[in-house]
C-alpha cells in the first residue's frame, strides 16, 4: 500500500518536472507564499469546473463560530481530467479539508495543492514545481 | 500547326509534371502525423538559442523580461495575455504545453492546440499571399507543401502583439517551419523566425513531440477567469468579499 502510494507519488513528480518548464509560461503561480500553508476543514459552497483553472470555494468555521470564505485557485480542468479527476467528485456542502499556498497579500484565498474529499480520499493537484510549495509539518 | 502544339504540349507536359509531383510530395514518402501528439524533450533537439534581436530591440526584450522575473520575485507578477483569456497564437501555439492534434485532409494540414482551442490551417500547394493581404490575426496565413517527408510550412500576417515569450516582431516577419517524423517516432517542428527589421539573423529554435496513441484532445474554452490583470498591469486574484 505504502509502496504504491509512492509509486503513484514518484509518477506525479515526474510528470510534474516535465510540465514545469512548460506550463509555467502559461500562468504564474507568484502571487502565493511558498513558504506556508493552509489547512482548511471546511463546507464546499462552489466548486467551479472551468478554464483556465479551477476554483474552489470553501466556508471555514472557526472556534468562536465565525465563518470565513476562502476562494482556491486550482489548475486546468484539463490537467485534472488528464490525471483522473472527474467534476463530480466534489459538490456543495461536501465537508471537505484542503490545503493550500496562501496569498501573499494575506486575502483569504489561495493556492489548492492538495484536498480530502468527502469519502476519505486524498488528491494532489498537478500544480507545476509543486515542490516549491511548503507543506503542513505532519506531511512529507 | 495543330502537330507542332500537340509537340508543344507533351513537352511541356513532361517537363513539368514531375516537378509539380515533386512540389507536391509523392503519396508514398509524406508521413502519417495524424493523431494527438504531446511535447516531448530528446538529445536531438537542440537548446532553444536567444533570439538574435538587433541591440535596440535586446536591450528592452532584456529589461522586460529582467522586470517580469523580479515582479514574479515580489510576488506582484505581470499578468500575461493568457491572463485575459487570449491565446498564445504562433509560433507559441506549437510549444505546447497542453496536446495537439495534427489533421492530415486533402490539400490542408490542420493543427490544434488544446489549450485555448487553438486552431492554424496549413494549405497546401498554395502560393503565399503577400503580407498586406493577410488581415493580421493570431494564426496568421499558412502556406505549406511537401519536401519529400518533410512539411515546409510560411506563415505571415501574424499581429504584431502577437509575441512569443515577449520577443518583439514587424509586420513583415516570416515563420519558416520544417515538420518532420523522426525514425524515432519523434516529431520535430524546426522554426525559423525571418524578422530583418527586427532580428539581426533568422531565429531558428526546435520543438520535439511524442505521440499519444490512445489521446482525444478534450475542449478549452477560457472563461470567467478569476485571475485579472490591475490598473497596473499586475496579476490579480478576484477574492469575493466575506460574504457573512
Amino acid at each position: 500500500m505504502i509502496f504504491g502510494k509512492r509509486l503513484q507519488f514518484a509518477w506525479l513528480s515526474v510528470f510534474i518536472l516535465t510540465m514545469a518548464g512548460t506550463a509555467l509560461a502559461h500562468h504564474s503561480f507568484a502571487v502565493y507564499d511558498h513558504t506556508k500553508s493552509l489547512t482548511l476543514k471546511g463546507t464546499v459552497t462552489k466548486w467551479q469546473w472551468s478554464n483556465p483553472h479551477a476554483y474552489l470555494d470553501i466556508d471555514v468555521r472557526d472556534a468562536n463560530g465565525a465563518v470565513q470564505h476562502y476562494t482556491l485557485e486550482g489548475t486546468s480542468i484539463n490537467m485534472l481530467q488528464r490525471m483522473g479527476w472527474r467534476s463530480n467528485m466534489i459538490k456543495a456542502g461536501d465537508q471537505v479539508t484542503a490545503i493550500a499556498a496562501p496569498l501573499l497579500t494575506g486575502q483569504p484565498g489561495g493556492l489548492l495543492l492538495e484536498i480530502t474529499l468527502a469519502n476519505g480520499e486524498k488528491k494532489e493537484l498537478p500544480i507545476p514545481a509543486a515542490g516549491s510549495f511548503k507543506r503542513p509539518a505532519d506531511k512529507n | 500547326m495543330t502537330k507542332q502544339w500537340f509537340v508543344a504540349a507533351i513537352l511541356f507536359v513532361v517537363a513539368f509534371a514531375p516537378m509539380n509531383a515533386r512540389a507536391q510530395g509523392s503519396p508514398t514518402n509524406i508521413p502519417d502525423i495524424t493523431g494527438s501528439w504531446e511535447r516531448a524533450r530528446d538529445a536531438s533537439i537542440p537548446a532553444q538559442p536567444q533570439p538574435p534581436l538587433k541591440a535596440q530591440y535586446l536591450k528592452d526584450w532584456q529589461a522586460r523580461q529582467q522586470a517580469a522575473r523580479e515582479a514574479s520575485a515580489k510576488g506582484k507578477p505581470i499578468a500575461e495575455r493568457v491572463v485575459m483569456c487570449l491565446p498564445d497564437g504562433m509560433p507559441g501555439m506549437m510549444s505546447g504545453p497542453f496536446p495537439m492534434e495534427v489533421l492530415q485532409s486533402k490539400g490542408q494540414v490542420t493543427i490544434i492546440q488544446e489549450a485555448y482551442t487553438q486552431v492554424r490551417r496549413i494549405l497546401l500547394d498554395r502560393p503565399q499571399k503577400a503580407v498586406d493581404d493577410v488581415e493580421p490575426g493570431f494564426y496568421g496565413h499558412s502556406v505549406g507543401h511537401w519536401d519529400g517527408g518533410t512539411l515546409v510550412v510560411d506563415t505571415v500576417g501574424v499581429r504584431e502583439d502577437v509575441g512569443y515569450q515577449n520577443v518583439p516582431h514587424s509586420k513583415e516577419m516570416h515563420i519558416k517551419e520544417r515538420i518532420s517524423l523522426g525514425a524515432n517516432g519523434l516529431l520535430r517542428d524546426e522554426i525559423t523566425i525571418e524578422d530583418p527589421a527586427v532580428l539581426e539573423k533568422p531565429w531558428t529554435f526546435t520543438f520535439g513531440y511524442r505521440r499519444m496513441s490512445d489521446y482525444q484532445l478534450l475542449e478549452y474554452v477560457c472563461e470567467d477567469n478569476r485571475e485579472y490583470a490591475d490598473a497596473n498591469g499586475v496579476q490579480q486574484i478576484r477574492i469575493p468579499p466575506p460574504a457573512r
